[in-house]
């Protein structure tokens, strides 16, 4: 989530070679982000080419957000 | 213990990933490379040519930019939107060199004009070569910043070195920027190299989308 939350939008292979991830593990993170209707997936021909293009959508922003406040708000109740 | 994952990081390794390609300091050199030979044949100055090449050498370069982005990076290392958060930060930057340089230019062309500060314009011709050098130097240093490519540092200092020594020992211009193309150029095709070998292409089966 971090790596799309980052861009705009970005595909398959470039998120594959960003988190270093297999192939089937992506894909499964992915599939679950979608259910939860945080990841949008839109299928497009470029040049003829099957595209899939991958961007968070606004809940999933809200989310990210909102994860990062509680890993913030809980990492700094820790003692020192 | 951390677990907040670090957004800049994230965005400048995505964003350096993209440029790794050499694309930009092939297309950098030859624009460059361009600029050189238009002096060396002394066609920059006439007919207007100095003020249109810069056009030319955009209109030509820009095109094949992209389509050597379309065919070497994007099926290397994915398609990315940065959006326009990366696009508002090399704009700005854009306009504010813009700016400061229309700034100085009436500046000065007010101050000459002025008083009698008609040598002022000598001295500049005079070190012409010194002033590119630092010119040069402090643009590498805002678009290495703001681009988050380092390599762009080692460009400027170059061409400051260079500059500097030519300016002294009296080398012809156009000899200097035509050889600080050609090393940029070169630089970009020993990255596009590195890069391909990094990223070789995978089979559609490969990954299974």
């Amino acid at each position: 989530m971090a790596q799309l939350y980052v861009v705009q939008s970005a595909d398959f292979l470039f998120l594959l070679q960003q988190t270093q991830m297999t192939p089937g593990n992506l894909s499964a993170h992915l599939s679950k982000l979608e259910d939860a209707g945080y990841v949008e997936v839109t299928k497009e021909f470029i040049e003829r080419k099957p595209h899939t293009a991958l961007a968070l959508t606004k809940k999933g922003r809200v989310a990210f957000k909102e994860y990062r406040r509680k890993v913030k708000q809980f990492v700094e109740k820790l003692p020192e | 213990m951390n677990n907040e994952p670090d957004l800049k990081k994230i965005e400048r390794r995505a964003y350096m990933s993209y440029h790794q390609d050499g694309l930009l300091d092939i297309f950098a050199g030859v624009y460059i490379l361009g600029f050189g030979l238009g002096i060396f044949m002394d066609i920059i100055w006439e007919f207007g040519f100095g003020a249109i090449m810069p056009a030319i050498l955009i209109a030509t370069v820009l095109p094949i930019w992209i389509v050597a982005k379309r065919k070497i990076t994007m099926p290397r290392i994915g398609f990315v939107n940065f959006g326009l958060r990366g696009a508002n930060k090399i704009t700005a930057v854009f306009i504010g060199m813009m700016v400061a340089g229309l700034a100085a230019f009436f500046a000065f062309t007010f101050a000459t004009s002025q008083s009698g500060l008609r040598q002022w314009l000598d001295l500049i011709v005079q070190n012409g070569m010194l002033i590119v050098g630092f010119g040069t130097l402090a643009v590498c240093i805002l678009f290495g910043y703001s681009m988050g490519l380092k390599r762009l540092y080692a460009y400027g200092l170059l061409a400051l070195i260079v500059l500097v020594i030519g300016h002294f020992v009296g080398i012809f211009f156009a000899y200097i920027i035509m050889a600080l193309g050609t090393t940029v150029m070169v630089a970009g095709f020993a990255l596009l190299i590195v890069f391909v070998k990094n990223f070789p292409l995978k089979g559609e089966k490969a990954i299974a989308e």
